[in-house]
């Protein structure tokens, strides 16, 4: 921990049927959270979803049309964000071109009036807290993008921010910086314990980092829960398509019982479990990841089993990957994670393929629109 | 991967069929460098410190400094261009942050019509405003017959008037420099100045007037250089004791030499005062210009209260000023006998036809010296920025020196220069003498803004496109053919139209050229003026107007609206 004490009032964040509307698009559709105090909560969808918004309603740039936003139990509608006590990190990091570093970051305190003797020490602190002592008077044009990256964290943090809120803050940097900062990132996070909002399109990123994660599409939260909730039990059909990879199947539901569901798809009869409402009749999509999915080799038992054809053999070092047509239109992904005890199936070959009936899910196909995972992309 | 190997194969081959004939076909670009702008001005600085004997003397320098007149219109200029600056200033920051930053009525019909002065020649503008608000112009008489006025209010006529003129006409260049810095500002650099309380003018001191320095400098640089070398609206409204107009004085009466000398010794320092804002100005845009991307621009916001009313008020003050030269020329080309009413009694065609019909020379002089001095424009200005974009010459930091040097030099000190450049044989031509010295003028002062379009343009294009084409075998013409220019020709054309206006306007460096026969219209509204012949005046002004007007359109309709970058002293 650093010399200089810092002193964090932990603030829960809560909004309640949040209404934000540009001209005739609604980006929220009422929205509704509570973020817990010193959590780490991240907004997650593709781009368009109304995850921007709701940092910045949160933020205080935007008003909401409809529904209020508290800080602890303080309604915060119409306050500045400057009085919210908030500490902010743009996609872009928006650091001022024309200061340095060390202007970059005091520039808050001179604008609160903090006594002068107490700006440099302040400065230190922060520029330590992000490992970038030594750089106080080289411009923003003069430093990686990584760097810049962590001057705009300091910059937000010095002012001892009751919440910190990222935008996108690793987007534009290449891979390996990025997966660096982002643990860096979470281990100031738990150091600091303040509470952080967090967005991002990176589902990958969202589940490394967050305690929770609220998942939205169109202006509305489709799912909120932890990292291991959202991906081993979705709540909805996107949910299943935009966390992790899942193959999805469509079909007609032939039964139900007890929570569990028969579907006639393309590659047999499938079981799973029923997730939302399901009769017989209706059409209806099976997911299933990748790595439920056991090849004949390592057959354990297996619920359901069926015959495919492999079309591309990709081999990764800690996995293979098969790509399997299994029925006009079913091209499946499965992942075998120990090759070393695997026989390699070459293409072309018929393999036949099982998975247990409690690892699949069954989803009403009224939401199929969300079947084409480009399509939040395009949005 | 193939691509990669194909490109390393090819690429020894084209860069060798390339690079040698590149110097070769340079070579006319230096030479016309050389002969048509560094000669000229390299004759204009030897004569000012030499005899006419040819020995080198201070003599008429130190005259030059020692005369209290000189001094006094040297001090003067300085105190006009300053405030011309200052008034710009206000005018112009005011106007573009509204224009940028609010919504409000009629916004965007005050956003092209800002750009109106620009299209009034700066000769016809002050004109326009005598004939509106002079002695016997339409407000004084207004103001006497209906308010009973004794004496005409003296509106235009010395400092004040200079000053309102020039102002009126300058402060779009400060609008669109900071229009264009404006819209390039992510909104994030101003919200995270205010998630921090950073509001209002403080934000506008720390965050927003620094990043928008280097299109302020420019924009202000420009306006400083621009009304220290106007030598004709000074006049026109009856003030002498400028240096620029008295060098204009010096050069054109034929009588004393020893005045002569000196209108050449304040050619010489008015280039040299050039150089030096345009270097200091440089200096200041280079540090401070910052490669800031804008992901999202800021939102307009709509006006409030009172600034609901104020801000179409101002627009509607400012434009109806800036409108009133418009108003006066149409008056005075179309009325009969106009004199002691605020408006002509009578219309009349005759104006017009004796410029159109009974004396078309100096129309015909126009379109004939703009046709050509666009030719050699572009024959020489677009191989110029695609050297300047593209090539690894030698010599490009001073070509492109050159071409802002151009930009900035009063055209009074290039009219100078040409005089004492080409007076004497060069291969047994005496330059001066031939027509071909008109368009040339033209050309070479008013070349930067097609250079700059096309380096613009190129650097707007990715390289790869051409490599792409010399990977499959396509040699250097060709490439530029067909790859280059049919990416980059709007911007060319887009500057050259910019040229051809402003070759159209062109008064301060062919008023000293030209031979009788020569004459081009700003020439003719000059002469006409002077000698009282205001209807023809005003007919010429007006076509002039209408020219400058289709030109503009033009080059507005190819380009859409981001124009500002051409009218920068600065970056390119």
């Amino acid at each position: 921990m650093p010399a200089f004490a810092w002193e964090w009032t932990v603030m829960q964040v809560r909004l309640e049927g949040v209404v934000k509307r540009f001209k005739t698009v609604e980006a929220m559709a009422g929205v509704s959270l509570t973020i817990r105090e010193g959590e780490f909560f991240t907004l997650l969808g593709p781009s368009g979803c109304g995850k921007t918004t709701t940092l910045r309603v949160i933020a205080g740039f935007y008003d909401p049309d409809a529904g209020a936003v508290y800080f602890g139990e303080t309604p915060m509608n119409g306050v500045p964000p400057a009085d919210r006590g908030i500490g902010i990190v743009f996609q872009n990091y928006a650091l001022w071109p024309h200061m340095t570093v060390r202007e970059n970051v005091a520039y808050g305190l001179r604008i609160k009036r903090v006594p002068s003797s107490e700006i440099e020490p302040r400065v230190h602190a922060a520029l330590r807290q992000v490992g970038l002592e030594g750089l106080e008077d080289r411009t923003p044009g003069q430093l990686s993008g990584g760097q810049q990256q962590r001057v705009a964290v300091a910059r937000a943090l010095v002012l001892n921010p009751r919440v910190l809120l990222l935008d996108e803050p690793l987007s534009n940097l290449d891979a390996k910086v990025r997966a660096r900062l982002r643990s860096e990132i979470r281990r100031l996070q738990q150091d600091l314990r303040i509470t952080t909002i967090y967005v991002t399109h990176d589902q990958e990123e969202a589940l490394v980092l967050s305690d929770r994660i609220a998942v939205m599409d169109a202006g509305r939260v489709l799912q909120i829960g932890t990292p291991v909730d959202l991906y081993e039990h979705p709540a909805t059909l996107f949910v299943a398509d935009f966390i992790g990879t899942n193959n999805l199947v469509p079909g007609t539901v032939a039964d139900v019982a007890d929570g569990m569901a028969a579907l006639r798809t393309p590659a047999g009869l499938w079981r799973g479990v029923v997730v939302g409402s399901l009769a017989p009749g209706a059409e209806a999509v099976a997911a299933i990841r990748p790595e439920n999915l056991v090849l004949d080799e390592g057959a354990g038992p297996a619920d359901v089993s069926f015959r495919a054809r492999v079309v591309l053999t990709q081999y990764l070092g800690n996995l293979v990957r098969y790509e399997l047509e299994a029925g006009p239109g079913v091209t499946l992904r499965v992942d075998v994670s120990d090759p070393k005890s695997h026989r390699y199936v070459p293409p072309g070959q018929d393999v036949a393929v099982g998975f247990r009936a409690s690892s699949a899910q069954i989803f009403p196909a009224d939401t199929a629109s969300h079947l084409d995972p480009l399509e939040g992309a395009r949005r | 991967m193939t691509p990669p190997a194909v490109a390393a194969a090819s690429a020894p081959a084209v860069t060798r069929r390339v690079r040698v004939p590149a110097l070769v076909w340079a070579s006319p670009i230096y030479l016309f460098l050389a002969l048509f702008i560094l000669f000229p001005l390299y004759r204009l600085f030897v004569d000012a410190v030499t005899t006419e004997g040819g020995q080198f003397t201070l003599a008429y320098v130190a005259d030059f400094l020692r005369d209290p007149f000189y001094r006094q219109a040297l001090v003067n200029s300085l105190i006009l261009s300053f405030g011309t600056v200052v008034g710009c200033i206000a005018v112009g920051l005011l106007a573009a942050f509204l224009l940028v930053r609010y919504d409000f009525w009629g916004r965007s019909t005050f956003g092209y019509l800002t750009m109106l002065p620009i299209i009034m020649p700066p000769l016809v503008g002050i004109m326009g405003l005598v004939f509106v608000l002079g002695r016997a112009g339409t407000v004084n008489v207004l103001l006497m017959d209906y308010l009973g006025l004794r004496r005409p209010i003296n509106f235009i006529y010395g400092w004040h008037g200079v000053l309102l003129a020039m102002v009126m006409h300058y402060f779009p260049l400060i609008t669109l420099n900071l229009v264009d810095g404006l819209s390039k500002l992510d909104a994030s650099l101003e919200e995270a100045a205010e998630a921090m309380g950073s509001r209002g003018l403080r934000k506008m001191r720390d965050i927003v007037l620094p990043l928008v320095t280097p299109g302020f400098v420019s924009g202000a640089t420009l306006v400083f250089i621009l009304a220290f070398a106007d030598f004709a609206t000074p006049l026109v409204v009856g003030l002498q004791n400028l240096i620029a107009s008295q060098a204009y004085l010096n050069i054109v009466q034929f009588v004393d030499r020893r005045l002569f000398k000196m209108g050449i010794v304040i050619g010489a320092l008015m280039a040299i005062m050039a150089i030096i804002f345009l270097v200091v100005a440089q200096r200041i845009v280079t540090q401070r210009e910052y490669a800031v991307l804008s992901y999202r621009p800021v939102e307009r916001q709509p006006l409030r209260g009172a600034a609901r009313f104020l801000a179409p008020l101002f627009f509607i003050v400012v434009l109806t000023i800036a409108f009133m030269p418009y108003l006066g020329v149409m008056l005075a080309a179309f009325g009969r006998a106009w004199s002691l009413t605020p408006f002509p009694t009578s219309f009349t065609l005759r104006h017009l036809d004796a410029v159109l019909h009974l004396t078309p020379i100096y129309v015909i002089n126009t379109i004939r010296w703009s046709a050509a001095a666009v030719a050699i424009i572009l024959a020489v200005g677009v191989p110029l920025g695609w050297i300047l974009a593209r090539s690894n010459l030698p010599g490009r930091g001073a070509m492109d020196s050159i071409v802002t040097l151009v930009l900035a030099l009063p055209g009074t000190a290039i009219g100078i220069a040409y005089i004492r450049g080409f007076h004497f044989p060069l291969l047994g031509i005496i330059l001066s003498r031939v027509w071909i010295i008109m368009p040339l003028v033209l050309a070479v002062r008013r070349m930067p803004y097609t250079v700059r379009a096309t380096f613009a343009s190129l650097l707007g294009m990715h390289r790869s496109m051409e490599e792409s084409a010399a990977s499959v075998g396509a040699s250097g013409l060709r490439i530029f053919k067909d790859i280059t220019m049919p990416q980059i020709w709007r911007g060319v054309l887009a500057g050259a139209l910019f040229s051809l206006m402003f070759v159209m306007q062109e008064a301060a460096a062919t008023i000293l050229v030209f031979l009788p026969g020569w004459e081009t219209m700003t020439i003719g509204i000059f002469t006409y003026y002077t000698s009282g012949t205001f209807g023809q005046a005003a007919a010429l002004g007006f076509v002039l107007i209408l020219l400058c007007a289709g030109t503009l359109y033009a080059a507005y309709h190819l380009t859409g609206a981001r124009m500002g970058g051409l009218f920068g002293s600065g970056g390119g």
